[in-house]
């Protein structure tokens, strides 16, 4: 079956955005807008057009999304598929308004990829799990006999890693939300032992728009190597943070709404990287740009820090949360980390200790790569560029001065009713 | 001294040191389990070292086995270094050594392939150490003359005491361990004992406007 393209909808999303709405949309118009559900009619025909149309996933990693799905459609028996709002990221927010303004392009992004795979499962994993707007999408869906498989919701406890893969699964299953040592990947070993497809909830979005328009019209936007557009979660100098649709190379400037008064870029979230302003305003927002600068867009979480606060206590602060984050299963995060956030504290106070630096550096070697998740690199990732981007900075806290004139905290951290927001018992993890 | 004597004092030698070798192993194993440090090491060295000592005793153990096979003062076929029970010369002692010999390898082998294995069985596996040590040191006893007698006597009673104090010391620790959900706050409390000043312990909250 050849992709039919739908000429008025094509003109209407041709151009972005392609994935919000300006209002939150019902079935009623999100029918209107978009038609029905363009079901193939038989597993895997969805998967060829996935693979030209080169969607990659959006929940950070970036992996080619027709692999996935051609890995679990492959397999036999019962297989599962997941939609994952459960942004691991306290400053991400681009998935949770998704679903909050376009339920129904992910959960036909689920019946799509449940068809493709051959799944007969479906699951719905969010923190802030069943919302009205999802269970009025799902009972209108319903009502409309939309939905081949039925739509499970489950809430993700609110931890830093409860959105990985295998803490996913392990949560759907019951357990813990923590990760395990893979392989096997739950694509070939994963909710109770079936070959477990999890994509991002914007990843859903985009096929869902990709099977009624074809991998052509998603390719007009992005770079050849990376195709389409994604959502990114932007906070402002002014401290305003919004959800913006970008097209991916989109220069980083065009995401700033206020008037640059920044003094650097965090780029990737709390896993990425800071980057300095000036050096970092003319790069693009695609992993092949940012490559070269050790960058990477994950998640598409974006701050531009302000030139009135201190980067260092800023870093601090994070690293302190993301310690705490660890979920103290493999020795080098659960030892490493807090060593690593309680030294960055200091940096990050009046006149450091000279060796502490340097000793920062030694352990960030030595937690990388030491993990069952990417919790420990991720977190190096971090520290490492904020020590090089506010080097000048930790010069003046050498000599007990510190430029920053507002101490208000900017980055976000979660609300946390945990004792120093270090989860102690096994019902944090539920 | 004959080639054939050579062999005998060598298997006799390699033996005693893959007894001490093996102890060591045991005793950095219950180390590395517990998270325990040696003095002037970093955790991972210890494990390292763990990992190391087994399979330099590995190596022993073949030269112990080889020698012992090659030597024609007693006949020992070369099957009797895995295969237990198949040595005309001492029958039992000698199978005690090929079991404990075919627990450390399996040993080895699950753990060279650790990334592809359930992790459950590994550990399974793994704990035979506790079965393989007391039935090397049952065949290093039995089999030698050696071990009876003299200096050589003390040193596998000090062997075993170390094992019994390290096993004993790792029983101790596992039933005060700190629950794993709650292990991150007991270790974080080691490490921002000092500092409360600079990070704030008030968690910020999501207050900025969203669209």
């Amino acid at each position: 079956m050849t992709t039919t393209v739908n000429e008025p909808a094509t003109r209407q999303t041709a151009t972005l955005p392609r994935l919000l709405p300006a209002a939150p949309e019902d079935l009623r118009r999100h029918l209107a807008r978009y038609g029905p559900t363009p079901y193939r009619g038989q597993a895997g025909l969805l998967i060829g057009d996935l693979e030209a149309s080169g969607l990659t996933g959006r929940g950070g990693a970036g992996f080619p999304v027709y692999r996935k799905l051609a890995i679990v459609a492959q397999a036999r028996g019962r297989k599962v598929v997941v939609a994952n709002g459960a942004e691991s990221e306290p400053a991400s927010r681009k998935d949770e308004v998704l679903l909050r303004a376009a339920p129904n392009l992910v959960l036909d992004g689920l019946q799509l990829a449940a068809e493709a795979t051959g799944a007969t499962e479906a699951h719905l994993y969010t923190h802030h799990g069943a919302t009205p707007e999802i269970l009025r999408a799902l009972a209108e869906r319903a009502a409309a006999g939309l939905d081949p498989v039925t739509v499970t919701i489950t809430q993700a406890p609110p931890r830093f890693l409860a959105g990985q893969e295998s803490a996913l699964v392990n949560r759907l299953g019951g357990g813990p939300a923590r990760p395990t040592f893979q392989p096997p990947r739950v694509t070939e070993h994963g909710l109770h032992g079936a070959p477990t497809l999890v994509q991002n909830v914007e990843t859903l979005a985009h096929i869902a728009l990709i099977a009624r328009y074809g991998p052509r019209w998603f390719r007009a936007v992005g770079t050849s190597a990376e195709p389409g557009s994604m959502l990114t979660t932007v906070y402002q100098p002014d401290g305003k943070c919004r959800v913006i649709e970008t097209e991916i190379g989109a220069p980083l400037n065009t995401l700033l709404t206020s008037a640059p008064q920044a003094q650097a870029w965090l780029v990737g979230g709390y896993h990425g990287t800071w980057l300095p302003l000036p050096q970092a305003a003319a790069l693009t927002l695609d992993n092949g740009t940012l490559r070269k600068y050790g960058a990477a867009v994950g998640a598409g979480v974006l701050a531009a820090l302000p030139s009135d606060r201190c980067g260092l206590a800023e870093a601090a602060r994070v690293v302190r949360y993301l310690a705490a984050e660890s979920a103290g299963q493999c020795g080098p995060c659960l030892n490493g980390l807090p060593r690593i956030a309680a030294a960055l504290a200091e940096l990050a106070g009046p006149r450091p200790r000279r060796p502490v630096r340097a000793d920062v550096e030694r352990w960030a070697g030595l937690v990388e790569g030491r993990g069952a998740c990417h919790h420990p690199d991720g977190t190096v990732r971090f520290v490492r560029s904020a020590l090089t981007v506010f080097a000048p900075e930790l010069s003046r806290h050498e000599k007990g001065q510190c430029s920053s004139t507002n101490r208000t905290p900017f980055l976000p951290l979660p609300h946390t009713t945990l004792q120093n927001g270090i989860p102690t018992s096994e019902d944090d993890w539920t | 001294m004959s080639g054939a004597t050579a062999f005998w004092y060598a298997s006799r030698a390699t033996g005693i040191v893959a007894l001490l070798l093996l102890t060591a192993v045991l005793v950095l194993g219950v180390l590395v389990n517990r998270q325990g440090r040696l003095p002037g090491l970093p955790r991972f060295a210890v494990t390292s070292l763990h990992r190391n000592l087994s399979l330099l005793s590995v190596a022993f153990i073949t030269v112990h086995v080889l020698t012992a096979v090659l030597d024609t003062f007693v006949s020992i076929p070369a099957t009797a270094g895995v295969v237990p029970f198949v040595s005309g010369y001492e029958r039992f002692w000698l199978g005690l050594g090929a079991i404990s010999f075919d627990l450390m390898l399996a040993m080895i082998v699950t753990s060279l392939l650790r990334g592809r294995l359930n992790r459950l069985l590994w550990r399974a596996i793994h704990l035979l150490a506790y079965l393989s040590w007391p039935v090397a040191f049952a065949h290093s006893i039995g089999s030698s003359n050696d071990l009876q007698h003299g200096w050589l006597l003390y040193l596998a009673v000090g062997c075993a005491l170390v094992v019994v104090a390290a096993t004993g010391w790792r029983l101790a620790q596992a039933a005060r361990q700190v629950p794993r959900a709650a292990r991150v706050a007991a270790v974080f409390a080691q490490h921002t004992a000092a500092d409360n000043q600079q990070t704030d312990n008030q968690p910020t909250g999501r207050t900025r406007e969203t669209v």
